[in-house]
């Protein structure tokens, strides 16, 4: 299996002052393989959300390297990094984070007009991906018009429409009940199952971890554990 | 397409401050329209008034006449000249003229006068000489019953030799052989009042002043008049080219001082106009940098799923220009009507006002593609200008910052 994710003692330091200097990423390296469905799990401040924005090209280590599917993204910038990020990433985040102003289906359909992608094949794409995620006959309904759960699922959607490598996802059930955050890792599950692409998630809730097939554990910016379920 | 649909639902999102952005460019924009229309009406009346009056749209000479006029600067075959010039269709019609300066006397007193002799039926087809008549009639080429030519007298002269309808005029001058010039003619009308342009002048049919100046079948002056107002240029450079022996010369040239303080005069109100839409968009770029602070996580967000950060400067720039767009479209449902009853009835001025040393008491204004379009441009660049400081700070936005704001 080759690594779609590999990073090499990559560090995220906040501050300047060797004394007050925070220590969000602390020499990680992991690798993660093709089709894995990853949870990086630990307690607030951590460092989770700092990895998963690494891993995701939002922000710059101060030091060493993150390449996804063999490109290392630690030096890029701009608009080189924004087209990685759009055809290589998608991102869930906790809070949904879709476009108040577009409806579901304009916010799945909107990555796939940055990929320059026809029309028709959009349309077709954004068909699918409601009836994946179970929204069907709720595209034409803007964000305020949805539950958070069914805002999670069209982020989901969008996140995957683009069929990237790698979905990213910031605690994507922590806004969410026990019972509708477990209904959406569930379908992140089947999704990643039947896709194949390889998902990434932080999260501190017990009952999520269980449905992970792999457990990073962090602890002050460090990796504490690496578990294979 | 869904750009063009984000900044769109995007302006609608804050109504209330959108609308009252829209009213201050929708009344900047008005404003602009209204003085340009004004400025532009003026000068458009003030050389509607001096190209009927007397200058033309174009005046043809002997080499520099125009600067420094001289009898023996003139302009032979000049009926060779006029068929030539009703043969152009760009041509209404053209006039020939001649002058000298002389010293009018009556019975009793004496005057400085300028002497033009007019071709008559030309000169009113090209000229307001006709209208401009206070008393008698307009003369013809004819000697009298007494066997003088008939003249046209400024009221000036009329009042310092206390002459009137049907008295002797005598004329003194120099010819253009060197000859003393001298001649009596019967007053038939009186031109203007004693505040007209033309108070000193005396008018005579072409072929008496010729005679008196002794310049037999030459003319000083062409004036010609043109279908079309904005032509005078390149008429002049054509017709430059078919007589290259004269000096021809549009109103812009003949008129030059005017024309220069009239373009110094647009251009300052440009600038002016400018500065008043510059402080209409201060107000602008608040409204828009506050939407840009409103929305830092929703940029944050589109740079996260891959937006480029040129994308999302240009979405600003397009949310602006669609604002500014909906307001030029409510400025210009305002404007029209205005600036059509503005154009067409214009109003009286309270106190009388010099344009280029024009005295106006009227004032109407223009309705053209210029005063419609000049201050739409202005205002489109101006929101252009103003969208960029605030899409490039949301394009600068940080994903990572972006998401941590609320």
């Amino acid at each position: 299996m080759t690594a779609v994710i590999s990073t090499f003692e990559v560090c995220r330091y906040f501050g300047d002052d060797e004394e007050t200097m925070v220590k969000a990423v602390d020499r990680v390296s992991i690798e993660i393989e093709r089709g894995e469905f990853t949870a990086i799990v630990g307690p607030s401040g951590s460092g989770k959300t700092t990895l998963l924005h690494l891993l995701g090209g939002l922000d710059n280590p101060t030091s060493g390297s993150v390449e996804l599917s063999g490109t290392n993204i630690a030096d890029m910038s701009g608009a080189t990094l924004s087209d990685f990020r759009r055809d290589h990433i998608g991102f869930i985040f906790q809070s949904y984070n879709l476009i108040p102003v577009f409806s579901a289906e304009e916010n799945i359909e909107y990555i796939m007009l940055l990929q320059g992608v026809d029309a028709s094949e959009r349309k077709r794409r954004v068909a699918d991906m409601l009836q994946q995620v179970g929204l069907e006959g709720l595209g034409n309904r803007r964000p305020n018009k949805l539950s958070g759960g069914q805002q999670q699922r069209v982020a989901i959607a969008r996140a995957m429409v683009s069929r990237p490598q790698i979905i990213l996802a910031d605690e994507p059930t922590a806004n969410l009940d026990s019972k509708n955050g477990i209904a959406l890792l569930d379908l992140m599950k089947e999704l990643n199952q039947q896709s194949k692409m390889t998902f990434v998630f932080s999260t501190h809730d017990e009952k999520i971890m269980s449905r992970a097939s792999r457990l990073i554990h962090m602890h002050d910016g460090e990796i504490e554990l690496d578990e294979l379920k | 397409m869904l750009l063009l649909k984000l900044a769109f639902r995007n302006i609608f999102r804050q109504r209330r401050r959108s609308l009252l952005t829209a009213l201050s460019l929708a009344g900047g924009y008005i404003l602009c329209v209204f003085s340009f229309s004004l400025s532009e009406g003026s000068y458009n009346s003030a050389i509607s008034f001096f190209i009927l009056d007397h200058t033309g749209h174009i005046q043809i000479h002997q080499d520099d006449y125009l600067l420094r006029p001289k009898i023996h600067k003139t302009i032979d075959d000049p009926q060779g000249l006029s068929e030539l010039l009703d043969a152009n269709d760009e041509i209404i019609s053209h006039t020939l003229r001649v002058f000298a300066p002389a010293i009018a006397y009556s019975d009793t007193d004496n005057a400085p006068a300028r002497v033009i002799g007019v071709a008559l039926e030309r000169e009113r087809s090209t000229s307001t000489l006709a209208v401009k008549i206070s008393a008698g009639v307009y003369i013809d080429d004819k000697l009298g019953a007494e066997g003088y030519y008939s003249a046209m007298i400024g009221a000036g002269i009329a009042n310092s030799l206390k002459i009137g309808l049907g008295d002797e005029l005598i004329l003194i001058s120099q010819g253009a052989d060197g000859s003393i010039a001298n001649d009596i003619y019967i007053v038939r009308a009186i031109v203007g009042d004693r505040s007209s342009a033309d108070r000193a002048t005396v008018f005579l049919p072409l072929i008496a002043a010729q005679e008196f100046l002794s310049m037999v079948d030459s003319v000083h002056e062409i004036s010609i008049l043109l279908q079309d107002d904005g032509a005078a240029r390149s008429v002049a450079t054509s017709l430059q080219e078919q007589l290259p022996e004269l000096t021809v010369a549009p109103w812009q040239v003949v008129e030059s001082t005017f024309y220069r303080s009239m373009q110094t005069d647009k251009q300052g109100n440009v600038f002016f106009m400018g500065f008043i839409v510059f402080i209409v968009f201060v107000g602008v770029l608040n409204t828009v940098l506050m939407s840009v602070l409103e929305r830092t996580r929703e940029f944050g967000v589109l740079k996260a799923i891959g937006s480029r950060p040129t994308k999302i400067a240009l979405m600003i720039t397009c949310e602006t220009s669609l604002l500014a767009s909906f307001s030029l479209i409510a400025g210009l449902l305002v404007a029209v009507p205005l600036i059509a009853w503005f154009s067409s009835a214009g109003f009286a001025l309270a106190e009388p006002m010099d344009i280029g040393g024009i005295v106006m008491s009227h004032i109407t204004g223009d309705m053209s593609l210029y005063v419609f379009g000049a201050p739409l441009l202005l205002i489109i660049f101006f929101a252009i200008i103003i969208s960029i400081p605030a899409g490039i700070r949301a394009a600068r936005i940080s994903p990572t910052e972006a998401m941590r704001s609320h």
